[in-house]
């Protein structure tokens, strides 16, 4: 009897590489969006609204050798590991003090994104499709992979699920590829651009399907086995003629069973896109909470439907809208938009498909639609709070000009420009997740493009950085800023929260520097 | 065409019996001199006239200029070509200026800076390559610290790409003796923080009479980051240790080539010049578009 339980403790404490990174310690950031679900809340609370006042900058951790960091670092067990493409850099998450670089030759100053952790293995991906693993520990090479097909691995970070090391990429069209996380043995890939004789292949009007990269990390279901990723929009991007149809699997989240890279399900956000509205948007995963209804699909009427416990998946998209769809099928739930700015769709079908208002195609004089190219949201990603259950976002508020050539030629120069005479702005807007209704907005001053990425916690903070430098500490009831730090060079990251030996950090790459901050008193 | 001048080339660096990089192919113009050991050893006294005042002897870094050999900036001008246009050209914006030197003499210049770029695996020494690999796993005992292939021990660099980084001499030196380091010319300023790459062996001993032994990684005056012997990494800070003693030296043997017979010496050695990749000729920068 007494064996019987030392051993079922002992079973409670050793917890596999996919137990840990199913259900993460709050103390430590495993994956791009912090969980598989990509909600990005991380359940630490020693910082609050109360107290936030007394952050201040710990450390500053220098990358040197690249341009412009994009990189959103994990941390694990109070290592952080921030990536670049042929390169690892191990970081004591409480110092900022290196404590090993993996440096593959060539340098690359390209622009990374981030890392994926199971086990004692941390990997990275190189700027020749190389898949490597190195020993968590030391930066030793684990095994060194070339990717299969000679597909070009792009700078998402990968994402590690079901023992599967998940890349992406956009060459020679969007793909997802599987290796086993262990071995680095290939195990699948999927295609987002269908082959001859596919039904999807008929959706491009006699046109060979192109485009449709991928390249950002994804969200995970373990308990349905669906990832989802988003993938990128139709070549060639502004001009449509030539590939009539809606352009399957372009501009559309798709859900892939992880255990063979088939598509479950699909949706598709913006068909026959011209405006490069690619859907990168990060999908976030909820579950509906007791008692939370919907209001019935934008064209339908009566009273909201009872989701209470269904799986959803919310995701603000490119073209302007906010979408929840139910990820364990696919089916669209509900739809409205985020942004003022928005004129090429009068709203959404009861099928979530774009009701089109007419005359934004781009043409030879120009042709000016909101929201521009860039977007009404890029990939920097939203978070959501299960607090609040606001969804938070960086919105732009902004329109561009698309012009053409050639209005025969498909293959004739393209162009897009922004509105000279409307300037964007970004927002960092509060959305009630579950009816799409806005709550509160705080202006990036200055900040237009982009923008970083946001995070929400416990403590009731939303951790904004803004593209112009500037990082606050919103209340995320209210949108209120509690406090803030000039770091002094662009944002286009995305920031993460952990905690080692009792103290919090907030952590976020600025320019080619890492900064984190912590409460002044609590070391 | 350019597997020929490849192939060309590789012919007359083994005629020349000269330690020379592949990495110099690259595009544009190529180099009169690959290969030929009178104008390298002419390039060897220009390059000490001109550039070592900046770039330090070797090219291992000075005062004034980035090193241009070792480390990161191996990537900087890394074919020929574009080696050959910044001596004649200078580089904008930076003190290095166009150097009024005859094309010959500039190309001389390049033929030596190639040769010493190359690195083990450019041309590996001979011997008999399994038996250097059993001694590698075995009676070497190098795999107790060091990592290879995914394989070995946590405490010491892995050597998957030795030969990648470094000279065959270079290798040989860390085997048999004392001051094998490799460092930068004396005066260089650092341009970013390195990695603490001496892997010295700590002793630490926190407040509450814990002892643990292992290799140091890093350290400020304020914390310390080492792996132990348990091969887990530990992240310390010095307020809550009692006593740390690092010692001087690394544990690395440095009489091999007494330790071990004369053919499992050179075996060994030949088996380790041969582990590690050519840099890709992706350049700095190299990797897919970025997408936004």
């Amino acid at each position: 009897m007494g064996l019987l339980v030392l051993c079922v403790a002992l079973s409670a404490q050793v917890r596999t590489a996919d137990q840990i990174l199913i259900n993460p310690d709050p103390k430590d950031w495993l994956t791009y969006g912090g969980a598989y679900n990509s909600q990005r809340y991380s359940q630490l609370k020693q910082v609050t609204t109360a107290n936030v006042s007394r952050l201040q900058a710990k450390w500053v951790y220098h990358v040197d050798g690249i341009d412009e960091g994009e990189v959103t670092p994990i941390v694990s067990n109070g290592v952080m590991y921030i990536s670049g493409f042929n390169r690892l850099d191990a970081v004591d998450a409480r110092t900022g003090n290196i404590i090993w670089r993996y440096q593959r030759q060539p340098a690359s100053s390209t622009r990374q994104r981030g890392t994926a952790i199971y086990g004692d293995k941390v990997y990275v991906v190189t700027a020749d499709s190389h898949l490597i693993a190195l020993d968590a520990r030391n930066g030793g090479v684990r095994w060194d992979v070339k990717s299969d097909g000679g597909n070009t691995i792009a700078g998402g970070a990968p994402l590690v699920a079901d023992g599967k090391v998940i890349v992406t990429g956009n060459r020679p069209g969007g793909f997802i590829q599987a290796y086993d996380a262990e071995t680095g043995k290939y195990l699948w890939t999927w295609s987002a651009l269908p082959k001859p004789g596919e039904a999807a292949y008929k959706t491009w009007g006699g046109a060979t399907p192109a485009g449709a990269p991928i390249w950002l990390s994804g969200s995970y279901d373990p308990g349905l086995g669906l990832l989802y990723f988003g993938t990128g929009q139709p070549n060639p991007q502004w001009t449509g003629q030539g590939r009539e149809g809606d352009n399957l699997y372009s501009d559309s989240i798709a859900a892939l069973d992880v255990k063979t890279g088939t598509l479950k399900w699909h949706f598709q956000n913006t068909p026959h896109d011209v405006h490069d509205w690619d859907s990168m948007e990060v999908s976030v995963l909820v579950d509906a909470p007791p008692g939370t209804r919907l209001p019935r699909p934008s064209a339908g009427s009566g009273r909201p439907e009872l989701v209470e416990g269904r799986k959803l998946l919310m995701h603000a998209n490119r073209n302007g809208f906010y979408y929840i769809l139910d990820r364990a099928n696919g089916q669209y739930l509900q739809g409205t938009p985020f942004v003022d700015k928005l004129d090429w769709a009068t709203g959404l079908s009861p099928e979530g498909r774009p009701i089109l208002a007419p005359g934004h195609e781009p043409s030879v004089k120009g042709t000016v639609t909101c929201p521009s190219t860039a977007g009404a949201t890029n990939w920097p990603p939203p978070t959501y709070s299960p607090d609040t259950r606001y969804f938070y976002v960086v919105a732009h508020e902004g329109c561009g000009v698309n012009t053409i050539t050639s209005s025969s030629d498909p293959e004739s120069p393209t162009a897009y420009f922004e509105s000279a005479s409307d300037p964007w702005q970004a927002y960092v807007r509060a959305i009630d997740a579950f009816t799409g209704k806005r709550i509160w907005e705080y202006k990036a001053v200055r900040s237009n493009h982009y923008g970083p990425g946001l995070l929400s916690t416990a403590g009731g903070i939303v951790f904004a950085p803004e593209q112009f430098g500037q990082v606050s500490a919103l209340d995320a009831k209210t949108g209120q800023s509690l406090w803030h730090f000039n770091t002094g060079d662009v944002i286009t990251a995305a920031p993460v929260a952990y905690s080692v030996d009792g103290q919090q950090f907030f952590a976020i790459m600025s320019g080619t520097n890492v900064f984190a901050f912590g409460l002044s008193d609590s070391r | 065409m350019r597997a020929k001048i490849f192939v060309a080339g590789l012919l007359v660096v083994c005629c020349a019996g000269f330690v020379t990089a592949q990495r110099g192919g690259g595009g544009g113009p190529q180099n009169p001199f690959l290969g030929n050991t009178q104008a390298i050893a002419e390039g060897d006294a220009l390059y000490h006239k001109t550039c070592t005042t900046c770039h330090g002897a070797n090219g291992g870094g000075g005062e004034i200029g980035p090193a241009i050999v070792a480390g990161d900036r191996m990537d900087v001008g890394v074919s020929d070509a574009q080696t050959f246009n910044i001596i004649k050209n200078g580089v904008q914006g930076t003190p290095m200026r166009p150097q009024g030197l005859p094309d010959s003499d500039i190309w001389k210049i390049v033929a030596y800076i190639h040769g010493l770029r190359g690195t083990a695996i450019d041309s590996p020494l001979a011997g008999d390559v399994a038996h250097g690999e059993a001694v590698f796993w075995g009676k070497g005992q190098c795999s107790s610290c060091h990592m290879l292939g995914g394989k070995g021990g946590l405490t010491a660099p892995d050597l998957s790409n030795i030969a990648g980084t470094r000279k065959s001499s270079s290798i040989i030196d860390a085997l048999t003796k004392e001051q094998h380091r490799v460092f930068g010319s004396g005066g260089a300023h650092l341009r970013a923080l390195p990695t603490m790459d001496s892997y010295l062996p700590v002793h630490v001993t926190t407040a509450d009479g814990k002892t643990i032994d292992g290799i140091l990684l890093n350290e400020d005056g304020y914390s310390l980051q080492m792996i132990g012997n348990d091969n887990q990494l530990h992240l310390l800070d010095r307020a809550k240790l009692r006593r740390v003693v690092v010692e001087p030296k690394s544990l690395m043997p440095t009489d091999y080539d007494k330790r071990l017979a004369a053919d499992e010496f050179k075996d060994l050695i030949a088996f380790l010049t041969r582990q590690g990749y050519k840099v890709p000729s992706t350049g700095r920068g190299g990797g897919p578009a970025v997408e936004q």
